[in-house]
């Protein structure tokens, strides 16, 4: 049996448009505003990608800015957003997470893109049927499993795998 | 299960129930309206998911509520082990007679007993269940007297620094006014000395007249007032003055 990770990267940009996505992208752009100004004294730099490529230590910003976004984490209550299964429900969970910045710009919030990947807890992938892959538990006992049944999609990738005996 | 043994558990399902299999196939959002995945998606940067899929069905909610950045506390220990310290830091305006500035932003960070910040390893995952990640940071507004207060515990040293504490001070909107750090007062009797570095002591130290942040402060403008001992705590003050 294979044990199976997956991760979800979730981008978020100023198309946001679910009050969830709003407050990340609202509130990112505001602590990226503030923080970057640390690493940009001399406001030489606008955009991210500047001052990662100019001002030492700019890649703080990554862990920095995560700070913004934690509560909002926190608030899906280890529930990966988006990913449903077969029947429409949302089924996986998360118990990490990892926050970065895309892009973004001091003078233009429009630019602005995050992601956050969402790691999950290992599935037993039992089966692959047609483009759908089913998974249970991996604690599960002999006799009826209860399953899931899903297709893997943009931004969801197998994040790792182990062979169990 | 043998991949074989499934599908033909499958099949023979599907041979039970023809009709039901067949209503499936005509609903869409269920069954793939092209065979190919990937080329019809309409994802713009994975905010939507793929046609392909099934869209969520459930019901709406939990609804998301504005939360604060995890800077904005007093409390910035988070855990870390050290002596107890309060920072008191009042913000006053060089432009105006040292008028007390209300309505600030004022971060402060700095390393914990060891010498550690919280973002060394900072692009790593964070767990969910893990909320000191970013410990001995925070945010606080200034009040009508230009004050914020800190809980925290007194800093660590680490090569080639004298101990210190950064500070940024922001306008309400945000934008920066001063980028700073605060030193600690040096010799017999200070609480630099009673806490004599903690752990790793005060061997290999960098004092403030060596310092390349604090050597030039002849006047001690960023010099704190730090009183108190290990077993009551310590009490750090300092006024800093930002053009506004």
């Amino acid at each position: 049996m294979r044990l199976i990770a997956l991760c979800y990267r979730k981008i978020i940009d100023v198309n946001a448009s679910r009050p969830w996505e709003k407050l990340v992208f609202e509130d990112s752009y505001r602590e990226f505003a503030l923080q970057a100004q640390y690493f940009n004294q001399e406001r030489k730099y606008r955009t991210f990608g500047e001052l990662l490529h100019f001002a030492p230590g700019a890649e703080q910003l990554h862990f920095l800015v995560s700070g913004a976004v934690r509560g909002y984490v926190q608030q899906l209550n280890n529930v990966v957003p988006d990913v449903v299964n077969n029947i429409g429900r949302l089924f996986l969970k998360f118990d990490k997470f990892q926050f970065e910045i895309i892009n973004s710009d001091l003078a233009d919030r429009t630019k602005h893109q995050v992601a956050i990947s969402f790691y999950t807890e290992p599935l037993a992938w039992h089966d692959t049927i047609g483009e759908y892959l089913l998974v249970a538990p991996p604690q599960a006992e002999s006799g009826e499993i209860p399953t899931q049944l899903f297709r893997l999609q943009p931004y969801l990738t197998i994040h790792s795998l182990q062979l169990a005996g | 299960m043998e991949r074989k043994h499934f599908l033909k558990s499958l099949l023979m399902g599907a041979a039970a129930a023809p009709a039901l299999l067949t209503a499936c196939s005509k609903e869409d959002s269920v069954t793939p309206s092209t065979a190919t995945t990937g080329g019809t998606t309409t994802t713009t940067g994975g905010t939507t998911s793929s046609s392909c899929t099934v869209a969520p069905t459930e019901t709406e909610g939990p609804f998301p509520t504005h939360t604060p950045s995890s800077y904005v506390r007093s409390n910035i220990t988070d855990g870390r082990t050290g002596y107890a310290m309060t920072a008191k830091i009042t913000i006053t305006n060089t432009n105006n007679s040292c008028a007390a500035l209300a309505g600030l932003l004022v971060d402060i960070w700095h390393c914990d007993a060891e010498g550690n910040y919280s973002e060394y390893g900072g692009t790593a995952m964070q767990s969910t269940s893990y909320t000191n990640v970013h410990f001995l940071r925070g945010r606080q507004t200034t009040d009508s007297n230009g004050q914020v207060t800190f809980t925290s515990i007194f800093p660590g040293w680490y090569s080639g620094r004298a101990t210190h504490i950064h500070v940024h001070v922001y306008t309400a909107s945000g934008t920066s006014l001063k980028v700073t750090q605060i030193a600690f007062p040096e010799g017999t009797g200070t609480a630099l000395a009673a806490v004599n570095g903690y752990a790793k002591t005060l061997s290999g130290y960098t004092y403030n007249k060596s310092d390349n942040v604090f050597s030039d402060d002849s006047a001690g403008v960023q010099l704190a007032t730090v009183t108190g001992s290990t077993t009551a705590g310590f009490a750090l003050s300092i006024s800093l003055g930002v053009p506004a």
